[in-house]
């Protein structure tokens, strides 16, 4: 929802029908939005027109007679008079059409595209009977392997440069391109050099024909067998909105939904490709129990039940409530996280729990903080400044929307962040800096202090917007919140406080945190009234582990979490082995899950309905497309079973019913219900409604202390990486980089290593690869590789080269 | 990065003359072609890295344009001209006169000799036409391409210089080229000093060198 | 027969040296730079309006009329198109080799009227000789102070780079050359809205103008708009180079009034058709445009009406002359087979219906014609230049793909029943032409 002032309508002609259109506009859009749909096969409504395929000439009348025009590149003004089906118009379609097929193989009825193919559709409404193309037509291999995803058929391909557009304006690695000229061009990749993009997948996804296909999908079904739903991603807290396909209750397919809040239509291909987890085998289909032996077996759902009642309820009568803590939730749905939020308050009395993984920031902070924007609000600023993550590795759409506004739309970016990002080449400014000097760092450029100077300057151009973040696991989390109180006071500021994990916004929104409760109310305040909660101040995490390795908790549930992997210091294992009895709610048997003593399974969400929160505070509705395997089910359903097993019930009868509860008694979204937020709204609501103020957190420039040492230790995500997703999705977990030390020369002199050689890091050894992209004295090493160790998160490091 | 220092300082100074580095594309794929006699992979991936951009984003310009040959063509590129004003005036049969003297066919090369077709060169009015490495022989025939041939197979000059060639193997021009040229072109590319490409050289014009 | 010349004077009269700066200099050379740096940029560009002057790069568009549409400076560029590549045309090459420093002169005119400091020349890549001596020339004028910085003792500053093309016709193309000079593909940008004027090289306001319209500046400045557009004894003013090829006696580059006739041209100018045989055809600008024929079009004037009026142009000032020996079905297939290599490609009509239409001709020459193959010729024509009118209404980006169109469309119309024969020539034996004759 934009509070942007209408631009006065004016009116044209369209075929006899006058129509009232935005001034500018593309005719192509202005007609599609008022009736009339012109044909086309190079434009797309979010890349800049090129006007190549002339599939869209049309008739406008002017001063110097009537013009045959492309409709994709004239901008609408007032008065025209245009004509979309007239003689000459009619027979420049036609003629397009006859030459766009001379070429193009007649393999519709084996080709992935097809039923879906704009080129099909035109031709079989308007195409010529039959050819008139006596020649030979071109011959290129097919198809061949443009990357570990995509496939390429130069034969069907209709030159309309989508994809290479996609990959020069939108995701900014141009790596597939024309070749040649003429009649020989051809799409391309360089020797050697696949089209390995995060976001290769959209260029399959807008191909109008079926030159670009995914090795995902290919001859997987034919698009008419497909039964689709509506649905949101919960790969990062972006909030995409998206189209899930299935056929025979089996995932095969997602799209990218076009919508203006999120992102654009575009996925990244963890997104779209990483789906694989859902299908998979090795899925959790029953609840299992640890038996006499040790061993994790397979248990009915009332044994299960039974145990977990038993061992929770003996343990809280004990020691109380508070010797329970719960991991997780931001993998759920918004009714799971409130379910989880619920039991621990009612049912076990307790107020330790935290969806983040010690790898976040200060929950009220991502929950609440004051001045929170939109992602719209890229839109229209002056300055941008990211200092937090690099967002093409951790929140691909929110990347590709940063891009344009500093590409397309001029806005000055700053980015901060101790290696290379993919934004770097787009920044106006961009400043590197070694792991645990931040705080300096942010002192200087808020003084606008020598180098920082011009940039400084630039924030005082408004609407500014601060994306903030932590920029990895070795940076305190104070950092971006000092950032953040910074950026909040520059001109028409807004703040977008960026954590990564599914629906963590919604997890902290429904209360799965220490210092949190449903609605986004701080805990101890009164602003809270659906349920008692418990007294004690709660714990986080890292906490919660100590906690369970000193003994003072003595059990936890991880509810879709994965600390063993997740909490970058490492202290999860130790933890969970220390604890007397410990319950997951999981997919798979993950690292952690090895150490549950019950284990229940639960639903992915394209198995349940529900609703998610992004970054923004966007609430956005996950539908139902296929059925849980095995006895699979909902989070919220186990929780509540639990509950009642307990006899501490919590009263949860329906995903609905629970939606309807949270509208009720959790203020921040109060008023929110599914019919609110149906799948034919795709930007979906953004809470608080209508502006209803409830409890904002001001961040704090805490002043933390500068770390320094000769080299510091940089740690952070990579899109692909060794998360569970990713481990039970093979094609896309082979992508992920690996672990290895990242150096610069200079540094890796000074160490003493070279490219290849092997390092120590507080005691685990590595090879070392040079990246002088890193700045002076940092040490980067990719966060969760597979079979990578924790090197914890203090930036000092013990580092030695390996002889 | 392979290439020599003096064709990094060479790249240094062309980008330095552009507004925007990426200009400076064209000229460093010929620089390119000085280093390895054709456009390599290699070579577009240097030239990729000194623009900074992608090296599919340097061979989709690169393969736009037919004078970066990204293949090994050998040491003397024949491009005869088959365009219109040529082929009223017996094009065809030079082409045919080239191929079979060197044994080549248009579009091929045997390693040392290249012969292409090549569309309109520019000397229409000394028509038929043709280039060796980019240096211009007017005014030719079936029997003086022959000679040609034979005169570059059998002398393998080091350096080609139009004049040189044009008194040997030449006719009709399109205008008086009045004006002696010094320069040589040393490979299948174009000779121009900037690029490094072109020779000094004043030929002797003496007959019994070559054929 | 013998015409006043203006921008072919000095070489003519003094062919050894008329490349060097020095002979440049002694014959008054510069000085109309000098004289130029002295006065307003509207009082330039008002000159040059006055004196009529038109683009000789074949647009044929009024000089001084393109000036003033450009953008406030920002900065803004001069780009000088030597890409010369339009078949026939040879005209650029000799001013470029023969006279470098009247272009540069012109440039340095041009450039201060409209505010420009940095200009580019860019010159085919086949061209390396004229190249050699068109950087030799902007050396020599660097040393001697004429470029760079405070040239002539004034505050102005004007810096010029060569720039080499790399083979590809379309990057004559103004805008296509804007890109390729930005090292991309030569691929025309959309008018509207890259206009150079507005939005040219690096999307900032650009003059791009041919060879010969800018070494016309310096005897414009020199003698002014008056004696300019007395040169020629009709509308159009000033002289042209006319770049004559094919089957006539004596081919070559002509520096030529506007208005005389093609007749007077062909056999007065050319000496005649070659064994005096018959004219049959001749293309009078360049191969892009459609042919005329002796029996309409050999007492027309040379004039931009004239041509326009007879459904062709002048263009480039190319003239291609075929005799009655001449294949047409097979000279009209050479023509169309070169733009459809030479063309980008970016556009579906351009890039499916040249290949379609020199595939069509090519199968008629090796004996495979059909009845059908005429309508077919036609309706693919019709598809890339709707009409087939000229100048055409075209579906494509840029005017090369209708350009492929103009031989097609001229042998169907003056030749047909030439072309419907190798309609009917399936499994005939194929056709060999050519030759000297
Ligand atoms: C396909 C095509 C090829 C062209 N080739 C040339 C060329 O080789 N040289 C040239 O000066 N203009 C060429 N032009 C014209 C240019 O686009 C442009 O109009 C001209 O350079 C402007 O200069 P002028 O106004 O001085 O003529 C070509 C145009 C087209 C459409
Ligand atoms: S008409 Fe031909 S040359 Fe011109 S833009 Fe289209 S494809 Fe390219
Ligand atoms: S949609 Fe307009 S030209 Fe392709």
């Amino acid at each position: 929802m934009s509070d942007d002032v209408a631009p006065e309508l004016i009116s044209i002609t369209i075929d006899g029908t006058d129509r009232s259109v935005r001034p500018g506009e593309l005719l192509i859009k202005a007609a599609e939005d008022t009736g009339t749909y012109i044909p086309r096969f190079c434009w797309h409504p979010r890349m800049q027109p090129v006007g190549m395929c002339r599939m869209c000439l049309v008739e406008v009348e002017g001063p110097r007679g009537v013009a045959l025009v492309p409709a994709c590149t004239t901008p609408v003004g007032d008065g025209m008079i245009v004509h979309t089906q007239s003689e000459v118009a009619k027979k420049a379609q036609e003629d397009i059409l006859e030459f766009l097929l001379i070429n193009h193989p007649l393999d519709c009825p084996v080709c992935d595209k097809g039923g879906e193919c704009p080129l099909q559709d035109q031709t079989m409404s308007h195409g010529p009977a039959e050819s008139r193309f006596v020649e030979e037509k071109r011959h290129y291999e097919k198809p061949i392997p443009i990357s570990d995803l995509v496939l390429l058929d130069r034969e069907r391909c209709i030159l309309c440069a989508r994809c290479t557009r996609f990959s020069e304006e939108i995701s900014g690695d141009p790596l597939i391109e024309f070749q040649e000229r003429g009649n020989n061009t051809q799409i391309r990749t360089f020797p050697d050099l696949p089209f390995s993009s995060y976001f290769s997948g959209n260029t399959v996804q807008i191909c109008p024909v079926g030159a670009l296909t995914a090795t995902a999908y290919r001859f997987r079904a034919r698009p008419w067998d497909l039964r689709a739903v509506g649905s949101t991603c919960m790969h990062c807290t972006a909030g995409d909105s998206m189209t899930v396909q299935a056929s025979q209750n089996e995932i095969l397919r997602f799209l990218g939904v076009d919508n203006d809040a999120t992102n654009h239509g575009w996925l990244s291909d963890k997104c779209r490709f990483g789906f694989e987890y859902i299908n998979s085998p090795d899925r959790l289909t029953t609840p299992l129990l640890r038996d006499a032996e040790g061993e994790l077996r397979e248990a009915t759902w009332s044994e299960a039940l039974q145990e977990v009642a038993d061992r929770l309820g003996a343990i809280t009568e004990e020691h109380g409530g508070h010797a329970v803590a719960a991991l997780g939730g931001a993998r759920g749905t918004n009714e799971d996280a409130y379910a989880l939020a619920k039991f621990m308050r009612v049912a076990l009395g307790s107020n330790h729990l935290d969806a983040q993984m010690d790898d976040g920031l200060e929950p009220q902070f991502l929950a609440a903080v004051a001045g929170r924007g939109q992602i719209s609000d890229l839109e229209r600023a002056k300055t941008i400044l990211v200092w937090g993550p690099d967002l093409k590795e951790e929140l691909g759409t929110l990347y590709l929307r940063v891009r344009r506004a500093a590409q397309e739309l001029g806005a000055t970016l700053i980015v901060v962040h101790p290696r290379a990002t993919g934004l770097d080449d787009r920044a106006t400014h961009k400043f590197g800096y070694q792991p645990g000097t931040g705080p300096d760092v942010l002192r200087r450029l808020a003084a606008g202090l020598e180098e920082f100077a011009e940039a400084r300057a630039a924030l005082n151009e408004g609407p500014v917007v601060a994306i903030v973040g932590r920029s990895g696991y070795c940076e305190s989390p104070a950092l971006a919140e000092a950032v953040a109180a910074f950026a909040r006071d520059l001109p028409e500021a807004t703040v977008l406080p960026v954590a990564r994990r599914g629906n963590v916004f919604g997890a902290l929104d429904m209360g799965v945190a220490p210092n949190l409760l449903p609605g986004r109310v701080a805990l101890g305040s009164d602003g809270f009234d659906g349920w008692e909660v418990p007294e004690h101040s709660g714990k986080g995490a890292a906490e919660i582990l100590t906690g369970l390795t000193e003994g003072s908790i003595k059990s936890v549930l991880l509810v879709g979490a994965d600390p063993v992997r997740d909490v970058p210091s490492g202290s999860a294992a130790a933890a969970l082995e220390a604890a007397e009895f410990v319950v997951a709610i999981d997919l798979f048997v993950t690292d952690s899950v090895r150490h549950a003593d019950v284990v229940f399974p639960a639903l992915t969400a394209t198995e349940k309905e529900g609703m998610v929160t992004n970054l923004e505070g966007r609430v956005q509705k996950v539908n139902q497309v296929v059925p849980g395997p095995g006895q699979a089910r909902a989070d919220w359903s186990i929780l509540d079973d639990v509950a009642t097993a307990m006899d501490r019930p919590i009263h949860l009868a329906s995903a609905e019913a629970i939606a309807k509860e949270i509208g009720s008694v959790a203020p921040a979204y109060r008023g929110v219900t599914w019919d609110l937020v149906t799948w034919d709204e795709p930007d979906g609501v953004v809470v608080p409604l209508n502006g209803a103020e409830v409890f904002e957190y001001v961040p704090v420039d805490a002043k933390i202390e500068t770390r320094s040492a000769p080299l510091t230790l940089h740690l952070a995500r990579t899109l692909y990486d060794d998360g569970v997703m990713m481990r039970a999705g093979l094609s896309l977990h082979d992508l992920a980089p690996g672990v290895a030390a990242y150096l610069s020369t200079e540094d890796s002199v000074a160490v003493g290593v070279a490219e290849g050689g092997l390092i120590s890091i507080n005691g685990h050894q590595m090879t070392v690869q040079i990246d002088d992209s890193l700045a002076p004295g940092t040490l980067y090493v990719p966060f969760n590789q597979p079979g990578g160790p924790h090197l914890g998160t203090d930036p000092v490091i013990r580092v030695k080269a390996v002889r | 990065m392979t290439w020599s220092p003096e064709t990094l300082e060479r790249a240094d100074a062309i980008i330095s003359k552009y507004p925007d580095r990426r200009s400076a594309l064209m000229p460093m794929l010929y620089l390119a072609m000085r280093e390895d006699g054709y456009l390599s992979e290699e070579g577009m991936r240097t030239v990729a890295e000194l623009i900074g951009i992608t090296p599919a984003q340097v061979q989709s310009v690169a393969s736009f344009y037919v004078m970066y040959k990204q293949e090994p063509i050998g040491k003397y590129l024949i491009s005869m001209c088959t365009s219109i004003s040529c082929f009223l005036m017996g094009a065809d049969d030079v082409l045919a006169a080239l191929e079979q003297a060197s044994g080549v066919p248009a579009g091929e090369t045997d390693g040392e000799i290249a012969v292409e077709h090549a569309e309109c060169i520019g000397a229409c009015g000394g028509a038929p036409a043709c280039l060796v490495n980019y240096e211009l022989i007017e005014g030719l025939s079936a029997e003086k391409a022959t000679e040609l041939v034979q005169w570059l197979r059998n002398g393998k000059p080091e350096t080609i210089n139009t004049d040189e060639m044009q008194t040997l193997f030449g006719g009709r021009t399109s205008f008086d080229w009045a004006i002696k040229e010094d320069n040589a072109a040393v490979g299948p590319y174009p000779a121009f000093p900037p690029f490094g490409t072109a020779a000094e050289n004043s030929p002797a014009l003496e007959p019994g060198r070559g054929s | 027969m013998s015409y006043p010349k203006v921008i072919t004077k000095l070489m003519e009269e003094h062919p050894s040296d008329s490349h060097t700066y020095q002979r440049y200099v002694a014959s008054g050379g510069y000085e109309a730079a000098k004289a130029s740096l002295a006065k307003t940029r509207d009082e330039l560009v008002e000159i040059v309006k006055d004196s009529g002057l038109i683009g000789r790069g074949g647009a044929l568009f009024s000089t001084g009329m393109k000036w003033s549409f450009l953008a406030p400076p920002r900065p803004s560029y001069l780009v000088v198109n030597g890409d010369e590549s339009e078949p026939g045309t040879f005209k650029d090459r000799q001013l470029l080799e023969r006279d470098p420093h009247q272009l540069i002169e012109g440039i340095i005119i041009a450039a201060f009227a409209n505010e420009v400091h940095e200009a580019f020349i860019y010159i085919r890549g086949e061209y390396p000789k004229p190249a050699r001596r068109v950087q030799q020339a902007v050396d020599d004028a660097y040393s001697e102070g004429l470029l760079g910085k405070g040239i002539f003792g004034t505050d102005y500053d004007l810096e010029v780079t060569v720039h080499l093309g790399a083979g590809a016709y379309i990057c004559g193309e103004e805008t296509a050359l804007l890109n390729s000079l930005e090292g991309k593909r030569g691929e025309p940008r959309l008018k509207p809205p890259y206009f150079p004027a507005a939005k040219g090289l690096y999307m900032m306001p650009t003059i791009v103008n041919n060879v010969e319209t800018i070494a016309n500046l310096p005897h414009i400045i020199n003698h002014g708009p008056e004696w300019y557009k007395e040169l020629s004894a009709c509308e159009d003013t000033g002289t042209f180079l006319a770049s004559v090829s094919g089957h006539v006696k004596k081919p070559g580059n002509y520096e030529l009034p506007h208005g005389i006739t093609w007749r007077e041209l062909i056999y007065d100018v050319a000496g005649g058709i070659r064994d005096d045989n018959d004219l049959k055809a001749w293309i009078p600008g360049g191969a892009s445009a459609p042919w005329f024929v002796p029996s309409l079009h050999l007492d027309d004037p040379i004039t931009k009406a004239d041509c326009a009026a007879a459904g062709s142009m002048l263009g480039s000032g190319a003239i291609i002359v075929m005799d009655h020996t001449t294949n047409v079905v097979a000279a009209a297939e050479r023509l169309v087979r070169f733009f459809a290599e030479e063309s980008c490609g970016q556009c579906t009509p351009c890039r499916e219906g040249t290949t379609w239409l020199d595939m069509i001709l090519q199968r008629m020459l090796n004996g495979g014609g059909r009845e059908v193959d005429l309508d077919l010729l036609h309706d693919v024509s019709d598809g890339i230049s709707i009409g087939l009118g000229w100048p055409p209404k075209q579906t494509t980006i840029c005017p090369l793909g209708p350009s492929a169109v103009s031989a097609v469309k001229s042998i169907l119309e003056h030749f047909r029943d030439e072309a419907e024969a190798y309609a009917r020539s399936a499994n005939q034996v194929p056709v060999t032409i050519g030759g000297e004759g």
